[in-house]
């Protein structure tokens, strides 16, 4: 069916005393509504199935949620003193963590020492570790930020 | 064997060690506080005539042998504020030293950091951990190890130890030790909030290195220079061909 073919169609239908109107034709299926706040749709065949977008399917504005979503806010853990950043418990262990690891409240971070004062900074948020601002082994000021975290 | 009596008798404080924990044995006295749900207390004192897993700086052993040290943990947390904590290593090693001074007019010195001489052969370590979460203070630890009643020590140490009866001949009580060094540790907290600069002055009245060309190691960096001064975060001083440095960590050496 043509996109003229369409038009004669819905012409018929708004002069007649009708409604509701649809017709099928093979895979295309058109629905043409008078009743109010309906809308006159023309839906072509996705894949094999055969759908006529109604009303209520009409895509909503964007939730302020969703937008929230989209834009990555990060939260920044900050070192609480002054020393040097460690990201390991001792020279030939493992990292506390990587960049991508998920986080929880809680989970130690790093340990930032000055003066044989070993100190564990766990983090506050839970979320995923999207940066390491910090080289091991370097010192660090108060309120340095130490890790960016994506939070959940 | 551990006298508590004896203990409890000298010991003159309102918080620190009024919760007391023995263990002849445990993994850590150190971790056990870290980690404990059970003892929270600020002040909780956990001494352990046996530690599997004591340690120093590094991870370096600190092995003690069994009811000749004393090796115990303190519970801070809330009792410091987390602007002062750093500087818990130098004031602890002030109560330390008063301690042996005070008991035994023994002429102890203090190691930048975290050690306590007789000369230069260590007597006493200490070994501070605690838990940030946001700016907060969640826990803090203040781990000391005390070379008591050993008549001897055999093996290859990073400094040269010996103990109080090695240096005056007789073994001492080891309960009246702790009590006094419980008292004067929680003296000194009460300095720490009310005149830090008082810690700071009684930590520098017993350095011998102040003044003195020294060598500092961390890692595989090395530098040189005059031991200046301690700033007022007790970070140490170093003066150099270039200027001033401030050292926040490293193994100190006379030059």
């Amino acid at each position: 069916m043509d996109v003229n073919k369409i038009k004669q169609l819905i012409r018929i239908v708004e002069k007649s005393e009708i409604a509701d109107f649809s017709i099928q034709e093979g895979d295309l299926k058109i629905k043409i509504s008078k009743n109010s706040k309906n809308q006159v749709i023309a839906h072509l065949p996705m894949q094999s199935q055969n759908y006529i977008q109604s009303p209520a399917h009409t895509p909503e504005p964007v939730k302020p949620e969703a937008e929230a979503a989209v834009s990555v806010k990060l939260y920044e853990i900050k070192s609480p003193i002054v020393g040097t950043f460690y990201r390991a418990p001792a020279p030939d262990a493992d990292p506390y963590i990587q960049v991508g690891d998920q986080v929880n409240e809680g989970s130690v971070l790093c340990i930032v020492e000055a003066m044989k004062l070993m100190n564990e900074i766990e983090s506050d948020v839970s979320g995923k570790v999207v940066k390491i601002l910090v080289e091991n082994a370097t010192p660090v000021e108060f309120n340095q930020p130490l890790f960016l975290i994506e939070r959940n | 064997m551990f006298n508590i009596e004896e203990f409890d008798i000298k010991l003159d404080t309102e918080i620190i060690g009024r919760n007391f924990i023995y263990f002849e044995e445990v993994n850590s006295t150190n971790s056990y506080l870290l980690e404990t749900e059970v003892n929270t207390d600020p002040g909780t004192v956990v001494l352990s005539e046996y530690q599997l897993q004591g340690r120093g700086r590094k991870q370096r052993d600190w092995t003690a042998a069994k009811e000749q040290a004393l090796t115990f943990s303190i519970l801070i947390n809330n009792l410091v504020n987390i602007k002062n904590v750093q500087l818990l290593t130098l004031g602890t090693s002030v109560a330390v030293v008063q301690a042996f001074e005070n008991l035994y007019q023994l002429d102890v010195n203090v190691k930048w950091p975290n050690d306590v001489l007789v000369e230069d052969k260590k007597i006493a370590g200490i070994l501070v951990e605690s838990i940030t979460k946001g700016n907060k203070l969640e826990k803090v630890v203040v781990g000391i190890g005390i070379n008591v009643n050993q008549p001897n020590f055999s093996g290859k140490f990073n400094i040269r130890p010996t103990s109080v009866r090695m240096e005056l001949k007789k073994q001492v009580s080891r309960e009246r030790l702790l009590s006094e060094v419980l008292n004067l540790f929680e003296e000194m907290l009460q300095n720490l909030k009310n005149n830090k600069q008082k810690v700071l002055n009684d930590w520098k009245s017993r350095s011998r290195l102040i003044g003195e060309k020294i060598r500092i190691v961390e890692g595989d960096a090395e530098k040189y220079g005059i031991f200046e001064d301690i700033d007022n975060n007790g970070f140490l001083m170093l003066k150099t061909r270039e200027g001033v440095e401030t050292i926040l960590t490293g193994d100190v050496s006379i030059r």
